[in-house]
């Protein structure tokens, strides 16, 4: 353990630097800059597995110490910030080649906000904490305005939503300096720990709103879906997997960090014995999964599909982590590892389809499996996981939720869970279906696989979700580790699985995936014993005798759900972003109606101001000064 | 280990077996409310075979093909997760809520291989299957939970168990009996429910490209699903059995009931059957978990 941890937080940043004046070389040194910077913090972070350092002092404010921390579950966060911005930049050199100009603030500010989100989670004051955090907000915003026209104005969306949330986090962490005159984690917990129970809603509850903006938990969701669509494709994986994370873990390090269940329990109500404030998050969680499956199964655009998607499955993440039982947050942080896995390999097997035929819009594409197989495999597993289908890891981390809101008696938050990821099955066969099956349209006859540098992220990942699903005891020594330094009871695993412990029954996915493995074969096998298939053109088809030709579009992809879109009309007319459309517009009115008082157009008025003013000065001329 | 292993392997052949007979007794069914004589009893046996034999087998590309193997994969994978009397192999790898993820994977090899056929048919099939899916499983989520906290605990072998002597979940849990057996009827795609398949509108839907072999993998991935479907409604409901021969009598009789049901109803609109789904018995259901709840 030689390199400090100001050293590990520094090297994105350097490399960021050194990146934006490589590219102003040649482009290969601007790449190999970022790429060997971004492998250097991955190797960093790898250093502190399964180390806890109490504190760094690394600098002083307003008398409060500046301090850097580590812990097994800053580890967890480091991996998937680490890993994921590696793998995005090696996407990115084949993915965004069209403006050298622009190319070296991109590649700069990739490295930024990967160095921010180090910051964030090795934060062990709320002052770092808040300037890593705004500092990831900014360099994010400039990240997505790089995705064209449209990517402004859901930038400017972003940027307003993130700093109101940013407001409403500044002024509980003032309220907290107010009263314990140090930032510190452990200062903060021991002020929580003999403060009014008012003084820890409040505070709780305005630090939660700067984490739901980020993480897109309902009702302030509104950002994510324009944001996470406009964006170009290399970045979108980063927003969806890594970014709204960091709110996930403020969520958590405000939860047990600062708070803990039984500190919460004795200051306020409880509710199927969960703390109030814990129960109304767990709601919202709720919500955002259900209503957000339903706006995913709608729509047309492949990426906005994800990006709604991206808000159901981080309510599993907070749904999770607000249950408040060691399985429940275990799982919790689980789904974020895995959801960073498998969303980010969606983004860029989507990035992938984009980057070779250039529309993200689903009814235009279609039967693309045959000219680019590796992308299928890929989005393949990435929607088995997001569906929560064994034996893949999406199912396991959703697998521990259920169990852990079943042993609560919390039964309709678990039928909304489950409900969510029923839902996933129709949105995400509906993605794969109309990008990779059905009738391949005639110009994209010519259409090839993906260049290798693309390849190299898609199979890593892939093969990710497929480690992380059979083998969940390798995230969980972190997972368990983490939280038994926040003093929550560890839970029972194995390497592949989880025993049977009262209500809950065992799990072991390896048998899962051992079995159909075997099942497959044999099944294959006995396929081959029959005589042998003949392959025929896709308009080689039945069409109730009609011939099918290329000028017809004999596909079904538009409106894929339209039956069921009617059943759920109801649902999809409600809009919060129709409410705060209302707000904004009735602060304009009551802003134009004072203004034009004094702005009135006419030029009489304006001619008796400067007249006023005038007189105003001379007699304060006149007087000497001594008006006042 | 060598009994395990003949155990795996006489699981698939018994469970095809039991499924077999089942779609040949429909066939007879149909035919006498009909007022027919109907076909051979053995008629769905003699088209699996004639379809395996044929010579030209045709395919639209490798995930065509895959489909169907992957689907009877999941269906045996899943038939493993499912007690029957004497026997569960896999009680330690999975639970009550992974089996019903686990089911989905056979299905998701189906829609798969139906998507690939390039037939808008197929393509609108597999809409309505996944759309009538996400409709019957609201109620399902429920009565699965309602039954998992009546008896205190997720694993399946445990619930049957539970049951033996008689103390059948019918009894204890009239509601939710009630809605298991609707939405296992609407699993299994009959009338009115049979809107995934439908011959007039959408011509077989997921199977209207499948010839040859293929189809012929497809009707023997539909005996395992019949087994699949009444078998955990007979395990969750009806408490399972102490030997084969009852399970089996169990299982007829509901599958008989199902018959009487399938033949003189009509067919639902999709958004109707969704709605069907999302009113009575999701009420009903609730009302079941509340009961649960509250003793």
């Amino acid at each position: 353990m030689n390199i400090s941890l100001e050293l590990l937080l520094a090297t994105p940043f350097i490399g960021g630097l050194l990146t934006f004046i490589g590219g102003k070389v040649h482009r290969w040194v601007r790449f190999t800059v970022a790429f060997v910077f971004s492998f250097l913090t991955l190797v960093e972070a790898f250093l502190y597995y399964n180390s806890t350092i109490k504190g760094v002092e690394w600098g002083s404010l307003f008398g409060s110490k500046l301090i850097l921390q580590t812990n097994s579950i800053t580890w967890l966060f480091m991996f998937i910030v680490t890993g994921i911005s590696l793998l995005i930049i090696l996407f990115s050199i084949s993915d965004m080649e069209e403006d050298h100009q622009k190319l070296d603030s991109y590649y700069m500010q990739l490295l930024f906000v990967e160095g921010a989100m180090l910051g964030i989670v090795l934060a062990g004051d709320l002052i770092t904490f808040f300037m890593f955090w705004e500092i990831m907000s900014w360099t994010s915003y400039f990240l997505i305005v790089h995705g064209g026209k449209k990517s402004v104005a859901a930038g400017y969306k972003y940027i307003i939503m993130s700093i109101l949330g940013a407001y409403a986090m500044f002024i509980a962490i003032a309220m907290i300096f107010a009263r314990a005159h140090s930032l510190v984690y452990a200062d903060v917990a021991v002020l929580f720990s003999h403060s009014s129970a008012t003084f820890v809603i409040w505070t709780t509850a305005l630090l939660c709103i700067g984490f739901f903006v980020k993480a897109a938990v309902m009702p302030l969701h509104t950002w994510l879906p324009d944001a996470h669509s406009e964006a170009p494709s290399p970045v979108s994986p980063l927003l969806s997997g890594v970014l709204i994370k960091m709110g996930a873990y403020g969520l958590f390090v405000v939860l047990y960090g600062f708070l803990s269940v039984n500190i919460a329990k004795n200051l306020m109500p409880s509710v199927f014995s969960t703390p109030i404030l814990l129960y109304i998050i767990q709601w919202l969680a709720a919500l955002s999964i259900v209503l957000a499956t339903f706006l995913a199964i709608v729509q047309e655009d492949a990426k906005r599909l994800l990006a709604y998607s991206s808000v159901s499955q981080i309510g599993y993440v907070v749904l999770g982590i607000a249950t408040g039982t060691s399985l429940g947050i275990a799982g919790g942080l689980f789904h974020a590892l895995n959801h960073a896995i498998f969303k980010s390999l969606l983004f860029l097997a989507v990035g992938a389809v984009i980057y070779r035929t250039g529309t993200r819009n689903m009814s235009e594409l279609g039967g693309l499996v045959k000219k680019m197989p590796v992308t299928f495999v890929a989005l393949l597993l990435g929607i088995i996981a997001l569906a929560g289908v064994p034996p893949l890891n999406g199912f396991v981390s959703k697998w521990m939720i259920y169990e852990s809101l079943l042993q609560k008696r919390e039964v309709f938050l678990l039928i909304m869970a489950f409900i969510g990821s029923t839902g996933a099955f129709l949105y995400v066969y509906r993605l794969i279906h109309s990008l990779f099956l059905g009738q391949l349209p005639k110009k994209y006859e010519n259409v090839k696989e993906v260049p290798v540098l693309m390849q190299i992220p898609l199979w890593v990942l892939s093969v990710l979700t497929i480690v992380f699903g059979m083998m969940p005891g390798l995230a969980m020594n972190v997972i368990v580790k983490g939280m038994t330094s926040f003093g929550l009871a560890p839970i029972k695993y194995n390497l592949f699985g989880f025993p049977s412990n009262g209500m809950m029954g065992s799990l072991q996915t390896i048998n899962i995936a051992v079995i159909l493995m075997i099942a497959f074969v044999a099944v294959l096998i006995f396929f081959f014993l029959f005589p042998k298939t003949r392959n025929v053109k896709q308009f080689d088809n039945y069409a109730s005798g009609q011939v099918v030709t290329e000028d017809l579009k004999y596909n079904y992809s538009y409106g894929f759900y339209m039956s069921f879109s009617r059943v759920i009309k109801p649902i999809l007319n409600l809009s919060i972003e129709k409410v705060y459309n209302y707000w904004i517009d009735a602060a304009k009115i009551f802003g134009d109606y004072y203004m034009r008082r004094i702005y009135t157009g006419n030029l009489e008025t304006y001619n008796s101001y400067i007249v006023i003013i005038v007189v105003i000065a001379a007699v304060a001329i006149l007087a000497g000064g001594k008006l006042w | 280990m060598v009994k395990i292993v003949l155990l795996a392997i006489f699981m698939p052949i018994f469970t095809f077996t039991v499924g077999l007979s089942f779609m040949m007794i429909k066939r007879k069914i149909v035919a006498r409310i009909q007022r027919r004589y109907g076909p051979p009893i053995i008629q769905p046996l003699y088209d699996i075979l004639k379809l395996l034999s044929k010579k030209d087998n045709i395919s639209h590309g490798v995930i065509f093909s895959l489909g169907p193997i992957i689907a009877i994969a999941g269906s045996i994978l899943t038939i493993f997760f499912i007690p029957i009397p004497g026997l569960h192999l896999m009680t330690g790898s999975g639970d009550l809520i992974a089996l019903l993820y686990i089911m989905a994977i056979g299905s998701l090899g189906m829609a798969l291989g139906a998507g690939d056929a390039a037939n808008p048919n197929a393509s609108i099939g597999i809409s309505r299957a996944l759309t009538l899916m996400f409709g019957y499983d609201l109620p399902l989520v429920i009565i699965v939970i309602a039954v998992i906290l009546h008896y205190h605990t997720t694993d399946l072998s445990a619930i049957v168990a539970a049951q033996s002597n008689g103390h059948w979940a019918l009894w204890s849990l009239p509601l939710s009996a009630i809605v298991g057996f609707v939405v296992t009827y609407g699993a299994m795609g009959e009338h009115p429910f049979d809107i995934v398949t439908a011959p007039h509108e959408v011509a077989t839907g997921p199977m209207v490209e499948y010839g040859g072999k293929h189809l012929a993998f497809l009707m023997i991935n539909h005996a395992f699903h019949i087994y699949i479907e009444i078998a955990l409604f007979v395990d969750l409901f009806l408490g399972g059995a102490s030997n084969i021969v009852i399970f089996y009598i169990k299982m007829f009789a509901v599958f008989f009931i199902m018959m009487m049901f399938d033949e003189v109803l009509p067919r639902f609109k999709i958004d109707d059957a969704v709605r069907f789904y999302w009113k009575w018995p999701t009420v009903v259901a609730l009302i079941s978990l509340i009961i649960v709840l509250v003793k």
